[in-house]
């Protein structure tokens, strides 16, 4: 028996040498199927690090349109999903049919290493933001990078308005906070597209800021209690809060720009993945990408993928405002410097 | 004939105990080890000599040591005076304060840290602003994220570790020798302190490194108090490496953690091997019920002390808890209009996954609990009714598992019960509950073996003289007599592993996630209020099932 598994298994890794080039073949197969939901059955399993209000929501909505396939979610902060993720690798049996992780980069990691099934997404073009050319992977979801305070606490007037500031106004020394780039991926990216804009002093400045380097639901209790004056924070989390328990904090969108993370959604290839059900995956793909899937997305505060889109999430500015003065962020950079990057801001910010 | 069957059957369990130790705790702790010194599959210093060239880590590794150290000290401090109050005195409501404190080991310890984040932060702390106000201070007198805040609450809440097993002791402790020096003239005080307190040493000592082991792996505190204080420990650092997400940093955790595993070594060396040696016999066949010291007029003072010292540590960040769970906006008082929601309960009471979560939790800890008790019985057994050769090794292994930091046993489990070496568990609920076992054991493993101390082997010998088999007798006479003692064990294991989140964070998955994931995924990501009202479920669920197990039992099968 154990032999027969170890078998299944060599040949699984085998198959997973082909890299997900040659598996567009059966993408663009499937993706005739996804136009109708119904006819899908089987399970697919979703790693992802969307809020689980959003989950339970997409949750419902997904069993109605596709009634026969058992999708499930699961949740986690893209550090803990990567670090998941990375143990299944190593033990050669990943848990997921699809990701849905905040940090795009790793997308590039994924693929480089065959993990990703390729699929031609009809409407593309239709896409704000730069996608796979192969299709094993495109943006899903829109996150900013903001800066956030409590009128009720503070007044706008005595705050940094800009990124630069938030680190260099002494004002903010002891009373500011931030993610934290090693377990949340829009933080890494904050801090790669941030670093390339200010050079590494940007780093030493948030060390002597005394920063604090923390979770997003920790950091916006302090600024509702006044603990914090500003923090750096996702815009979606101060807008969730806002609608839904009328909080009076609000977001500056910075003056030297927010900075957009695209999140991505990808399918892990057929040889790999738990479930091998390429073509629910495929419909599911397209469905996200689809009008309606985006609506769910802009309901769950975050903006819009698509160039088409009309609104943007609850009390937010349109997109394109913001994509016009963002700061770009380097993804091959964030993938390819990943462990000198993280090193160098936790030997700036997280020693004393 | 009877007699050689009779062997069988005990070599048959004891064999199988042994294997499954060698098998899911030796083997993964010793494949964490050979990682460390490994890279790219050869042996090498590479990978230590890289990671501690960073300073940051000789800072975790130094406040590890520091804090645990300081939380140690105090708590052991703090548990000895306090399990004599409460036990050996005519305190007032000495019961009260008993089940006070053994509640603290019930709770999930970063509630502890929530709450006094939100008491002593130095910019807008209520007990902070509260202290300033009232001593007209210019500035918050205390920083919760400090070396000293760690201490602190590292020392609150890991305190009733070494308060049980103290308090255990002296409960268990022979009273007729306190009585002869008593009635040879001796003052209460000097009683306590030549006959009690030196007869307690080894118990005060295996507290005292439950505490130590506890506070060094712990994940939840230094996560919620130390990192925003820029104060990282080797914990901290280790979740750190390990959200990297690749190979490269699960061996930088790996490297980290076999630091961790050789402190903890160190001090389990030194505790067993060191001070252990002077193993007194305390406990006899006949125990009565110890005498109790009369306070005399110390005794109003001694209990409004020992009061304010439960309203502090135990009833004000509770309290804190349960206002956080019903308060919108934080930055205002409850009482302020639409300020106060019961929706945060709701949803903690209601939601699917956390339900789904719960009983997982529930069926997890069951698990780790009955069997971990099974293996603490049948070792138990072989500690002190066989004079095997080697029979302390077993034994061994369960302290060494309970002294290694919980991330470390989470990291060895994956990479070696993934399916490598032929055994796949990962992402299931089995590899949870091993973990849980191998972490939690101990304090079941303790409990039992000072049970058997308790109860003389005369009684066996007697019943096979009689002819009764080995489990004739297990059944008949040594498991009756020490079913008290099973319970408590079994809840000493049951509660930790029910809120468990260090191990539970990096081996759950789709179906298998728990509640004290679910509890800190709330804390961190979703909302303070959900995690609040979710910690105060536990809290009063824990309360509940300990006042209805004292009240059904009459007082024999709390813990």
């Amino acid at each position: 028996m154990k032999r027969i598994l170890a078998m299944v298994l060599a040949l699984l890794t085998l198959g997973s040498l082909a890299a997900c080039g040659s598996s567009g073949s059966g993408g663009a197969g499937a993706s005739g199927s996804s136009a109708n939901g119904a006819e899908l059955s089987g399970k697919v399993v979703i790693y992802t690090s969307m809020y689980e209000d959003i989950i339970e929501m997409l949750d419902q909505k997904l069993e109605e349109v596709f009634p026969g396939v058992d999708i499930e979610f699961f949740y986690g902060g893209t550090g803990t999903l990567q670090s998941k993720v990375a143990a299944e690798i190593d033990a050669g049996q990943l848990g997921c049919d699809m990701l849905m992780v905040a940090e795009p980069a790793w997308s590039l990691e994924l693929k480089e290493q065959g993990l990703l099934h390729a699929y031609d997404y009809p409407e593309k073009d239709k896409l704000m933001f730069e996608y796979d050319p192969e299709g094993c992977w495109y943006p899903v979801r829109v996150l900013n990078m903001v800066l956030a305070y409590n009128p009720e606490k503070y007044s706008r007037d005595e705050l940094p308005t800009s990124f630069q500031a938030f680190a260099a106004d002494s004002s903010l020394r002891g009373y500011c906070s931030m993610g934290n780039p090693l377990t949340s991926g829009t933080s890494y990216a904050a801090i790669v597209a941030l670093q390339d804009k200010y050079g590494d002093q940007y780093f030493s400045q948030l060390g002597a800021q005394g920063v604090a380097v923390e979770s997003g639901s920790v950091a916006l209790t302090k600024l509702e209690t006044g603990e914090c004056k500003e923090i750096m924070i996702l815009e979606e989390s101060v807008l969730k809060k806002r609608e839904e328990e009328h909080s009076p904090l609000e977001v500056i969108y910075p003056d030297d720009g927010c900075i957009m993370v695209p999140s991505t959604i990808m399918t892990i290839t057929e040889e790999r993945s738990p479930n091998h059900n390429i073509a629910a995956c495929d419909a599911v793909e397209a469905w996200f990408l689809s009008p309606e899937g985006q609506e769910y997305i802009v309901k769950g505060w975050m903006h819009s993928a698509r160039a088409d889109y009309p609104a943007p999430p609850y009390d937010s500015i349109p997109t394109a405002e913001i994509a016009a003065n963002a700061i770009p962020v380097n993804w091959e950079r964030c993938y390819r410097e990943r462990e000198a990057i993280r090193t160098l801001f936790q030997e700036n910010v997280t020693v004393s | 004939m009877p007699k050689k069957h009779y062997f069988d059957i005990k070599w048959l369990f004891i064999l199988a105990i042994a294997a499954f130790l060698a098998v899911f705790q030796v083997f993964p702790l010793i494949y964490l080890v050979l990682r460390a010194f490994h890279v790219d599959g050869r042996l090498s210093l590479e990978g230590v000599k890289r990671i501690y060239t960073y300073a940051m880590n000789w800072s975790c590794l130094k406040n590890t040591i520091l804090t645990a150290g300081l939380a140690m000290v105090f708590g052991t401090a703090l548990a000895v005076p306090l399990a004599w109050l409460t036990g050996r005195t005519n305190l007032y409501g000495r019961s009260f304060f008993r089940f006070l404190f053994v509640t603290t080991y019930m709770v999930p310890p970063y509630v502890g840290a929530m709450a006094w984040l939100r008491l002593l932060n130095p910019n807008v702390g209520t007990l902070n602003v509260l202290l300033k106000n009232l001593l007209g201070l210019e500035q918050t007198p205390f920083n919760i994220y400090s070396i000293g805040g760690l201490v602190w609450v590292l020392t609150t809440f890991y305190f009733p570790y070494a308060f049980i097993t103290i308090s255990r002791a002296m409960e268990k402790m022979d009273p007729s020798l306190e009585e002869a020096s008593r009635i040879s003239g001796a003052s209460p005080l000097r009683t306590l302190f030549t006959v009690t307190l030196p007869l307690m040493l080894p118990s005060i000592v295996a507290a005292a490194l439950l505490v130590f082991v506890a506070a060094s792996s712990c994940y939840g505190i230094p996560s919620i108090i130390g990192a925003p204080g820029q104060i990282y420990t080797v914990t901290t650092r280790i979740m750190d490496y390990v959200s990297v997400g690749s190979q490269q940093g699960l061996t930088d955790a790996a490297n980290l953690a076999v630091f961790l595993m050789a402190i903890s070594l160190a001090v389990l060396y030194f505790s067993k091997f060191v001070v252990g040696k002077r193993d007194y016999i305390t406990v006899s066949g006949k125990s009565t019920q110890p005498s109790l010291v009369d306070l005399g007029r110390w005794r109003v003072p001694i209990t409004v002390l020992t009061g304010l010292f439960a309203l502090l540590v135990i009833i004000l960040p509770f309290l804190t808890v349960f206002t956080t769970s019903v308060t919108v906006n934080l930055g205002k008082s409850v009482f302020a209009p639409d300020n106060f929601s019961l929706k945060f309960w709701h949803t903690a009471l209601t939601r699917k996954s956390i339900l789904g979560s719960a009983k997982n939790s529930l069926l997890s800890a069951v698990l780790a609990a009955s069997i971990g008790m099974l293996i603490c019985l049948v070792m138990a057994y072989l500690l002190k009714r066989t004079s095997v050769r080697g029979r302390e090794i077993p034994d061994f292994f369960i302290t060494v598992g309970s002294g290694t930091p919980s991330v470390v046993i989470a990291l060895a489990l994956i990479m070696t019960m993934s399916g490598r070496f032929g055994i796949n568990i990962y992402n299931t609920m089995a590899i949870m509950v091993v973990a849980y076992m191998i972490k939690y054991m101990l304090m079941g493993m303790r409990t039992v073996v000072s049970a058997f101390s308790q109860v003389s082997p005369s009684l066996e010998e007697a019943a096979q003289i009689s002819g009764a088999g080995w489990l004739r007798r297990m059944r008949d006479v040594l498991f009756p007599l020490i079913v008290p003692s099973i319970v408590a064990g079994w809840f000493l294991i049951f509660m930790p592993c029910f809120y468990e989140l260090t191990m539970s964070n990096l081996l759950y998955s789709t179906n298998t996630k728990t509640l004290g994931v679910e509890l800190f995924t709330y804390q961190t990501y979703h909302s303070q209020q959900t995690a609040s009202a979710l910690a105060g479920g536990i809290l009063l669920l824990v309360v509940a099932v300990n006042l209805a197990l004292d009240r059904l039992t009459k007082g024999k099968f709390s813990i």
